[in-house]
């Protein structure tokens, strides 16, 4: 069965006590690779561990592929896969192939089912060599591995990462987001990537979610996020780059250096002013654009946003 | 999984995902999978329980080839009751450490050899091992940090049946089977002996036993899934447990001639005297450590009563399930 939508959920909340943990989330996920960005704390587990039926919503409904999370939850447990946030130990006396086939017989596969899928499953993480290894024994990326293992050893149709790269170096990082991506890409899997690292979701999913203190923020394709119109125009030059600053400052224009580029911040005839000042300052002027939007520029301005209205 | 063998290297697998399209198993065999599959890992990692059984079925031959060495000693006891008698004996021996324990009425296990054949120095250990080894069953999971990955693909009443089962198949190993076993072996070395007529026996020997596995898997369980680590469940369980009957069957005889209600907070010895009420008995006389003997009536309507037994093992065990409910739906899930 193929969704356009995979998750929707419609004013759901969740209060720990008097603590907010979301509040009214209205969303649609789309099919594909989908991001849940945000701070710690911004709501995005509490979120995933609602829809896994972990903790029960205070109040709202919502629908994970066409089930009901209230009275299909079961239905819902066996389509997802889930890789939690915490540094898991597992069980350090058993082996890798040992806790995989658990896994799968706990989603309801046979012995015999379990077994060739947690094999399957670990060869597909590039733990096939190491799979009768003790956990114990495992690197903190394998064992983030391990758990990707599970979160796949009974073919869901939904995999949630929460935090895949937390604590990976940066090659077990690569790895990890190349499999993640490989599932959306090779194995039609949907995949909801949770992260507080905006990086990881820019290079995994093409869809993003923004959490702010149990809200949403903003959501949309990345593409449409990041291709705004830009606010600032980047210039390089050389020679007389400290004059030109100060002659643009000077104008009364807001003006900083990142990334070895002066920006400017847009105004009327902006343009006009730039070439101008660059003359009169005797700076050869190498490079002018606009400067393209990250995700991270996106994140900024939104919480920027959100403190100016508070 | 399928292999792709590349065009120009033989070496190089590119291993796939194969869809799953069977069926899926139901929710009981699930549940049956973390009983089962903590039961096969306990046994084996632990060689403590392979040497327990070991030794248990060793104390049980020796007992065997005692009785039957000796038997034409013991003159106008019939088979029926040398088989009862020694067999109760045997599983009041799981619980008696500090409390002796006798009925006036001449109940089972008591004609002959007043406890005589308990298997005595095993009980400690069964009591260790069974705490050591559930005291995990939950910990090890918050420990671990394994049970987010339960929680993601069971319902929380599963994991906690599962649970409970894990601890009922060790037990049922540990403690019911071999005692079982014995019933069978007694049964045919006797010999001469009516099937009807010491069924009751086995009865009372799988339901006592299955009342002590119940009753330590609620201690254990609830301890485990309170303090979260191995080593204090085991502390505060083995302490619940042995400490208590240690101590206080001390205070409950200072109360003067009638026991004291203080009794009824050790739980060992309310499985001991369980097995007199399972067995019909209503008055039984427990002795302290000066060798006073102090005679309880369970029906007389003054002071410790019958119901008063089962009621607060009844409790213990409501209690215990309600912990670990709790725990493994709130604390362990906020």
């Amino acid at each position: 069965m193929s969704f356009d939508i995979t998750i929707t959920t419609d004013q759901l909340s969740k209060y720990y006590g008097s603590i907010r943990g979301v509040e009214n989330i209205s969303i649609k996920v789309p099919a594909g690779g989908v991001g849940f960005l945000g701070p710690n704390g911004a709501g995005k587990t509490t979120l995933i561990r609602t829809l896994l039926g972990i903790i029960r919503p205070t109040k709202g409904t919502a629908h994970v592929l066409g089930y009901d999370i209230k009275s299909d939850i079961n239905q819902i447990r066996d389509r997802i896969g889930y890789i939690p946030e915490f540094n898991t130990a597992f069980i350090p006396d058993m082996t890798a192939m040992k806790f995989i086939a658990f896994c799968g017989r706990m989603n309801g596969l046979s012995g015999a089912e379990s077994k060739q899928r947690a094999s399957d499953s670990l060869y597909y993480v590039g733990l096939g060599e190491e799979r009768y290894r003790k956990l114990g024994t495992f690197s903190l990326g394998m064992k983030q591995k391990v758990k990707l293992a599970s979160a796949l050893v009974h073919d869901p149709e939904i995999i949630i990462a929460d935090e895949p790269t937390n604590g990976l170096d940066p090659n077990g990082r690569i790895q990890m987001l190349d499999l993640i991506r490989n599932l959306q890409t090779d194995q039609n899997k949907h995949v909801i990537l949770s992260s507080h690292l905006l990086r990881d979701v820019e290079q995994t999913t093409d869809y993003a979610i923004v959490f702010s203190e149990g809200e949403i923020l903003a959501q949309g394709r990345i593409k449409d996020l990041t291709s705004g119109r830009s606010t600032s125009i980047s210039v390089k030059v050389k020679n007389n780059e400290e004059q030109f600053i100060n002659s643009l400052k000077n104008d009364g224009l807001e003006v900083w250096v990142e990334g070895g580029y002066i920006e400017v911040t847009k105004s009327v005839n902006i343009e006009k002013v730039i070439f101008r000042t660059a003359y009169e300052a005797g700076a050869e002027i190498r490079y002018f654009g606009s400067r393209s939007r990250t995700l991270e520029d996106v994140f900024v301005d939104l919480f920027k946003d959100k403190e100016g209205i508070q | 999984m399928s292999d792709e063998t590349g065009q120009n290297d033989a070496y190089v697998r590119k291993f796939t995902f194969r869809p799953f399209t069977g069926l899926r198993r139901g929710r009981v065999y699930r549940i049956w999978s973390i009983s089962w599959q903590w039961w096969t890992h306990e046994w084996d990692r632990s060689r403590a329980i392979k040497i327990l059984i070991g030794f248990q079925l060793f104390t049980l031959l020796i007992t065997n080839i005692i009785l039957l060495s000796f038997r034409g000693l013991i003159p106008g006891i019939a088979t029926e009751q040398l088989l009862e008698d020694t067999l109760i004996s045997l599983v009041r021996g799981i619980v008696s450490f500090r409390t002796e324990i006798h009925a006036d009425t001449n109940g089972s296990g008591d004609e002959f050899g007043n406890g005589g054949f308990t298997i005595g120095g095993s009980s400690f250990f069964i009591l260790i091992l069974c705490v050591l080894v559930g005291s995990g069953l939950i910990a090890d999971d918050i420990t671990n940090k394994t049970n987010e990955i339960y929680y993601a693909k069971l319902e929380k009443y599963e994991y906690i049946a599962g649970k409970f089962g894990a601890y009922f198949i060790f037990g049922n190993v540990i403690i019911t089977l071999p005692y079982v076993l014995e019933f069978f072996l007694l049964f045919i070395g006797l010999g001469n002996m009516d099937f009807v007529t010491v069924f009751p026996v086995l009865i009372h020997v799988i339901l006592f036993t299955e009342i002590v596995n119940l009753t330590f898997s609620a201690i254990i369980l609830a301890l485990s899934s309170l303090t979260g680590r191995r080593l204090y469940a085991g502390l505060t369980a083995f302490m619940l447990l042995f400490l208590a009957n240690m101590i206080v069957p001390t205070l409950a005889f200072n109360t003067g001639q009638e026991i004291g209600l203080p009794l009824l907070t050790d739980v060992l010895t309310l499985l001991l005297i369980c097995s007199y009420i399972i067995d019909g008995d209503t008055i039984i006389s427990l002795t302290d450590f000066e060798g006073i003997e102090h005679t309880l009536n369970l029906t007389n309507g003054v002071g410790i009563e019958g119901w008063m037994i089962l009621g607060s093992l009844g409790l213990v065990i409501m209690f215990g399930v309600l912990i670990v409910v709790f725990q493994v739906n709130r604390r362990h899930s906020s």
